[in-house]
């Protein structure tokens, strides 16, 4: 487990106050318990005039219990997160991620994180990364000024 | 007496002012300080917004962020 906590600094005066945050990396993101996040890091990046602005993600329940599934934080001024309540044994389910308005045109890496409600109340979190270019051009844009050289 | 009086409630006006001037100060309050990412892909990023809350009676001042 990772552990950090940063500190900061006020004029208030006394000791620092920190926050701190913590996270189980994984190395091996297709083989997690009790859930499968497929994909488990979303892009929703966008290279051309066809705008990308939902991504669907799989959750496969893997366990052998029905689990429900609480949405405990994203980044509302980026995107939003369908998640169903819920997933049953060895079912999978499909939630969507949909950029805000003001999003689309931004580049970002964020994340957002849900709680299963198994003994552990394990916690995932999937990354969300969109990068933006050439919104505007439209595909073929590069490519068709190399082709008469 | 009427002199002593009211030099006596002048002192202790001005004491509250001064004491006020005093207690006057900022206060930093973070009502969640704690982030469980729980399982989180290797070589990804990944972020949380933690508020900070400014609750005393004068401006509060971030000098420095330390990452720890």
């Amino acid at each position: 487990m990772i552990k950090k906590s940063p500190k900061i600094q006020t004029n208030e005066g006394g000791t620092d106050k920190m926050v701190r945050i913590s996270t189980h990396v994984i190395e091996r993101p297709d083989s997690t318990y009790p859930v499968i996040n497929t994909p488990y890091k979303l892009d929703m990046s966008q290279f051309t005039g066809k705008q990308v602005t939902r991504k669907t993600l799989r959750i496969t329940n893997v366990s052998d219990e029905k689990l429900d599934i609480k949405l405990v934080d994203y980044p509302s001024d980026y995107f939003t997160v369908d998640l169903p309540g819920s997933v049953k044994a060895g079912e999978t389910v499909e939630g969507e991620v949909v950029l805000v308005e003001n999003a689309i045109q931004k580049s970002f890496e964020k994340s957002f994180t849900f709680e299963l409600s198994d003994e552990q109340h394990s916690r995932f979190t999937i990354p969300v990364k969109r990068t933006v270019r050439n919104i505007t051009g439209g595909i073929g844009t590069k490519t068709s000024g190399n082709k008469g050289k | 007496m009427s002199k002593y009086l009211t030099v006596i409630t002048v002192l202790l006006l001005l004491l509250l002012v001064a004491v006020n001037g005093v207690m006057a100060a900022p206060r930093l309050l973070i009502k969640e300080s704690s982030f469980d990412f729980g399982y989180a892909p290797q070589n990804s990023k990944v972020s949380h917004k933690f508020w900070l809350y400014s609750t005393g009676d004068d401006t509060l001042k971030i000098l420095k962020v330390v990452p720890g």
